[in-house]
């Protein structure tokens, strides 16, 4: 046992960790984060892969990131400088393109091109979107209340969330019921009827799930990934300059400016229980720190069934927490390239020089049509990666050069589906076969792909998992499906971010609200500690 | 008011709801009428002969749960001749290996053989999804105020079933609020592991849904289908002695004596309207009758689109009727046998169970819903059969069988061609074929086949693109929501005119539900304000 006694230990450096390590130290509290990897980030890392490239190797957007944060840590005095991404373009399989633009107008003028009705219709969807992320803000910053506690927090927690639901008036209130349960594809079916148009925006709604366009869930995804609109219009979704790592390295930043310890190449092997309460973790070389709180923003199965002993917690938890899914989907690619890709439908006769370049600054979304991105599904729901997968493709060197060397650049590709549950498991041959296909299918659309390839990363769901431990590598710590948000993320009764074992919390993104870089479950958890100390 | 009016209430349609309807008004004092487009009374729920000498349930076999206060209110098993007869628990799962399982049901000895771990499950399984429909039973005997509710009996409603919910007892609330939107893949996944129990129980979560078993929300279908059933079991214990038809004869018998009248052959076309009041309607023959409530059993959308002008609707409102997704993806096909089919488990001395599934694994199912997905007649359909002649032999002549097969899926929206007569025909072959996979000497029995393909379905019996449930159940379809948000409680944007039909809260597979709950709702609401 050292002597250096912490009032609180955080499990796991990813951004959850570190912004819960930030704002315990902010209140004067005495904190050691403890990070197995060599660097800080969890799956928001920035790494040099190649000489002279860097990647954001996993996580590569950031929208979700919660102001108050950046506010109350102060992030851009730690580096942070987030650059719009602001267009997406989705070449389509008759050799056109459609391109949604951060500009109204010009935006406007795109999809009249391809449907009147869907021009009209943009608008108004934009405006219901933006309500629905207002009505549903709130309960992003609201600490789940146990619907089943008849304790006068959390009776006083329902009445709140009541309250709040009333307060939107039926109309609001059904259209959230309507997206809480409808598939992407029917939400936007009531909405649009391009086909490119809806494949791109239901794309939005199943990224690191296990579900298709067309399965009920998706589209509260969709709203999900539309928080990020709320602060400010086209700031929507953006790189951080330096690459997601630096998000991490702002937060640890910070962390460290309140006074926090931050200790790499550190991996806990387990949280120290005794006589029910937590009292500090051993690492995996037999160190044993002790600590009055213990923090964990690992996801909930390493938080309750690894870090703990199956009797420190009640059976019927483990039961649940064994349930909780996680079914990874979703892998990536990431690419040095020694020239820009040529994608045909921006380099056709007559098309605008510009509009290629400018394309190329923002994201590129093969997803044609709905069935392109349902039939990606159909593969995966038995146990095959998809033979035509859905991408997100971004160039970050575009506007960020130091990403690349002069002339080069990178290129990262979210790609979905690549089940965890490989039939066969993930091997090395399944894993270049898996890239293989990727660079097959985008040079479908860019030919000259595969020649300008220098280098290539493929990850696969085995992969995120082995080297980030976020199990089966789901990129959110856990399904975003309706049964695992709110008072069920991660389990009733436990989604207050506290666990059987006192004094010790969970704060990572398999917590309410969960997902994305957003920080938010790292903030409450913490906000839950204070409060509860 | 409608002045003059010789009725106090018009309902259009005679199948289950539109009946019950009629009969807990008339009962209640009201002077009312029914229309009926054909000859005959029930809707989808009708028993007919489809070949000389062979009857059965044209259509539906199942019309679900028929609640005992609507069989007690209405006199229907005593006075009015109605007899519900046990068809077992069990319904037989052939397996392609040419074994079979018996899905419980109550007797697990079968399923023990395939999986001991899962036979001992069962009747925890079987007890908590019976406490868990036994909570939508209660939600489903009434109205569901939506979330800006504010009258008294409404927000007593909710506080009613607040405390249900709460008297369930922490776990099984929070097991309900999980189970819901789960899909009943994962439901049955977390705990079995045989895959012909799993495709056979899994197959009652996207009956008549235009989703597969792995979709979020099929586990709330596979719920709503076991509300009112014996725990866990995988079908309608009772059923009509004489075919479904006979529950719809002895409501109207009911609905007659107390005073309504039911017109049958003549169609509505038209719901009149005067200062956004209905006052009316008008018959296909021009012929006009007054009324001063106009009780709709239709779908929403035939009902608001077609029978009301939807100029004289708010826009928004329109939107939504046309937003109610029906999507119609099953088929029935009936089949004369001069055999009774040779499938394994099956008795010969009509004791035991009549009911077939095919549905060998969640993955079968998962597949024959990929073939709908993007508009195909599924390759190896699901489907549910019934030989009503075990335990009815008068359905047909001495020694000859009949078989009644609900097919999955077969969408009404095809992406290649249409609903004609070659694509009929190759609907009866497959579905022949399919069954002759597990029932080898079937195909050589068919003496006369008929087949009802989704449009066949909507023109035969006015099911809104075949769908049976006039809407599908999904989660943002049903409660509150159902059909749309302004009429989820039966009172509709033009005063006088009422929902009655599935299409309406507790929707399709409620025998009568939304029929007695618009009755209740109308009789309290008393005389029409002018």
């Amino acid at each position: 046992m050292t002597t250096s006694r912490y009032d609180a230990i955080v499990v796991g450096g990813g951004h959850n960790g570190l912004v819960n390590a930030a704002y315990l130290a902010r209140a004067g509290r005495k904190v050691l984060v403890l990070e197995a990897r060599d660097r800080v980030g969890g799956a928001a890392v920035s790494e040099e892969v190649f000489p002279g490239f860097t990647f954001s190797v996993f996580s590569y957007v950031v929208s979700l990131l919660r102001p108050e944060i950046i506010r109350d840590l102060d992030l851009p005095s730690h580096g942070l400088h987030v650059l719009p991404l602001e267009s997406t373009v989705t070449p389509m399989l008759n050799g056109d393109y459609l391109a949604q633009w951060g500009d109204h107008d010009q935006n406007r003028q795109e999809l009249y091109r391809h449907s009147p009705h869907d021009a009209d219709a943009y608008d108004e969807y934009g405006q219901l979107m933006y309500h629905m992320a207002h009505a549903v803000k709130p309960i992003l910053a609201m600490v789940p209340p146990d619907p089943t506690s008849l304790s006068p927090r959390d009776l006083l927690g329902m009445l709140r969330f009541g309250k709040h639901m009333r307060g939107l008036g039926s109309t609001k209130f059904n259209a959230l019921h309507k997206l809480m349960t409808m598939s992407s594809a029917d939400f936007l079916d009531e909405w649009f009827e391009s086909d490119p148009l809806k494949a791109t925006k239901s794309a939005s709604g199943i990224i690191g799930t296990f579900l298709g366009p067309r399965s009920p869930g998706t589209a509260y995804v969709l709203l999900h990934h539309y928080m990020g609109e709320l602060d400010g219009v086209f700031r929507a979704w953006g790189f951080a300059k330096g690459g997601t790592g630096c998000i991490s390295e702002a937060i640890a930043g910070a962390a460290r400016k309140f006074g926090a310890e931050v200790r790499t190449d550190a991996p806990v092997a387990r949280v120290l229980v005794r006589g029910g309460r937590a009292a500090g973790v051993v690492l995996a070389n037999g160190d044993e720190i002790a600590a009055n709180v213990v923090v964990s923003g690992l996801d909930p199965r390493r938080t309750f069934l690894q870090l703990l002993e199956p009797n420190d917690l009640p059976p019927d938890l483990v039961t649940t927490i064994r349930r909780f899914k996680f079914n990874g989907s979703s892998g990536k690619v990431n690419l040095a390239l020694s020239e820009l890709p040529r994608f045909t439908c921006l380099s056709r006769n007559g098309a605008d020089p510009t509009i290629a370049l400018r394309a190329l600054r923002g994201a590129i979304s093969i997803s044609p049509g709905m069935d392109w991105v349902e039939r990606a599904y159909d593969d995966a729901k038995y146990g095959e990666f998809s033979r035509r997968p859905y991408m997100d493709i971004v160039i970050p060197s575009m506007i960020d050069p130091s990403m690349a060397p002069p002339g080069k650049h990178v290129m990262s590709i979210f790609v979905q589906y690549a089940p965890y549950a490989l039939n066969g498991g993930w091997t090395g041959a399944k894993r270049e076969a898996f890239g293989d296909t990727v660079i097959d299918t985008i040079s479908q659309f860019a030919p000259n792909i595969k020649t300008a390839i220098l280098h290539r990363q493929v990850i696969t769901p085995a992969d995120i998992e082995r080297i980030t431990g976020l199990s089966e590598g789901n990129i959110f710590q856990g399904e975003l499906s309706l049964r695992q948000l709110f008072f069920f993320r991660p389990a009733p009764a436990w989604a207050r971010y506290r666990t059987p074992v006192s004094g010790y919390y969970q704060c990572g993104a398999g917590t309410h609200p969960g997902g994305g870089i957003m920080g938010a479950s790292g903030r409450l958890a913490a906000l839950e500690i204070l409060g509860g100390a | 008011m409608t002045p003059g009016a010789a009725y106090d209430a018009i309902v259009i349609g005679a199948g289950l709801n539109g009946l019950v309807t009629a009969a807990y008004l008339a009962r209640g004092g009201l002077k009312v009428l029914v229309l009926e487009r054909r000859t005959i009374v029930g809707g989808s729920a009708v028993t007919e002969e489809f070949a000389p000498g062979f009857r059965c349930d044209t259509a539906r076999h199942d019309v679900g749960w028929l609640s005992a206060k609507i069989v007690g209110d209405l006199e229907l098993s005593g006075r009015h001749g109605l007899k519900l007869v046990s068809a077992g628990d069990d319904v037989i799962a052939p397996t392609r290996d040419g074994d079979c399982l018996l899905v419980p049901g109550s007797d697990t000895d079968s399923l023990r053989r395939f999986s001991s771990a899962d036979a001992d499950k069962w009747p925890a399984f079987a007890a908590r999804i019976a406490k868990l429909a036994s909570f939508l039973e209660h939600v489903y005997s009434g109205p569901v105020p939506g979330v800006d509710a504010s009258s008294f009996a409404d927000l007593r409603r909710v506080l009613g079933l607040g405390l249900r919910l709460r008297g369930l007892g922490k776990h099984d609330m929070v097991e309900l609020l999980r189970t819901l939107p789960m899909s009943v893949a994962e439901l049955l996944d977390d705990e079995f592991e045989c895959a012909a129990l799993k495709g056979a129980l899994g197959a009652q979560g996207i009956t008549h849904i235009c989703q597969g078993p792995r979709a979020g929300g099929t586990a709330f279908v596979y719920l709503h289908h076991q509300v009112g059933r014996r725990a866990g079991a995988p079908r309608t214990t009772l059923v009509p002695l004489g075919g479904i038809g006979d529950l719809a004869r002895s409501l109207a018998d009911s609905a007659r004596e107390a005073g309504a009248e039911i017109r049958t052959g003549v169609a509505v076309t038209r719901i009149s309207m005067k200062d956004s009041h209905a006052t009316g309607v008008v018959l296909g023959s021009g012929e006009e009758i007054a009324a001063h409530r106009v009780v709709s059993s239709a779908d929403p959308r035939q009902t608001f689109l077609s029978l009301c002008e939807p100029a004289q609707l708010e826009p928004e409102f329109v939107r939504a009727v046309r937003n109610v997704r029906y999507r119609g993806i099953w088929a029935k096909v009936n089949l004369a046998l001069d055999a009774l089919p040779k499938i394994p488990g099956l008795p010969v001395d009509g004791h035991g169970s009549s009911s077939v599934v095919i549905s060998p694994s969640l993955d079968y199912l998962e597949r024959a819903y990929d073939h709908a997905k993007y508009g195909r007649l599924s390759e190896h359909p699901y489907l549910e059969a019934r030989i009503p002649t075990l335990a009815d032999p008068s359905l047909a002549p001495p020694g000859k069988h009949v078989m009644s097969v609900h097919v999955q899926y077969a969408p009404f929206h095809l992406r290649d061609g249409a609903w004609d007569d070659a694509a009929r025909t190759a609907l009866g072959d497959r579905v022949v074929a399919t069954l002759g996979e597990y029932a080898p000497n079937l195909p050589g029995s068919v003496i006369h086949r008929q087949v009802l393909t989704p449009l066949d379905l909507e023109t035969l019996f006015g099911l809104p693109e075949g769908n049976a449930y006039h809407g599908e159940m999904t989660l943002d379809q049903v409660l509150f929501m159902r059909p749309v948000p302004e009429c989820s409680e039966y009172h509709t944007p033009v005063r006088g005119l009422y929902l009655c039909g599935s299409g309406s809260h507790p929707g399709g597979g409620i025998a009568g539900g939304p029929g007695a709950n618009a009755a209740r709702v109308i009789l309290a609401r008393g005389a029409e304000p002018a």
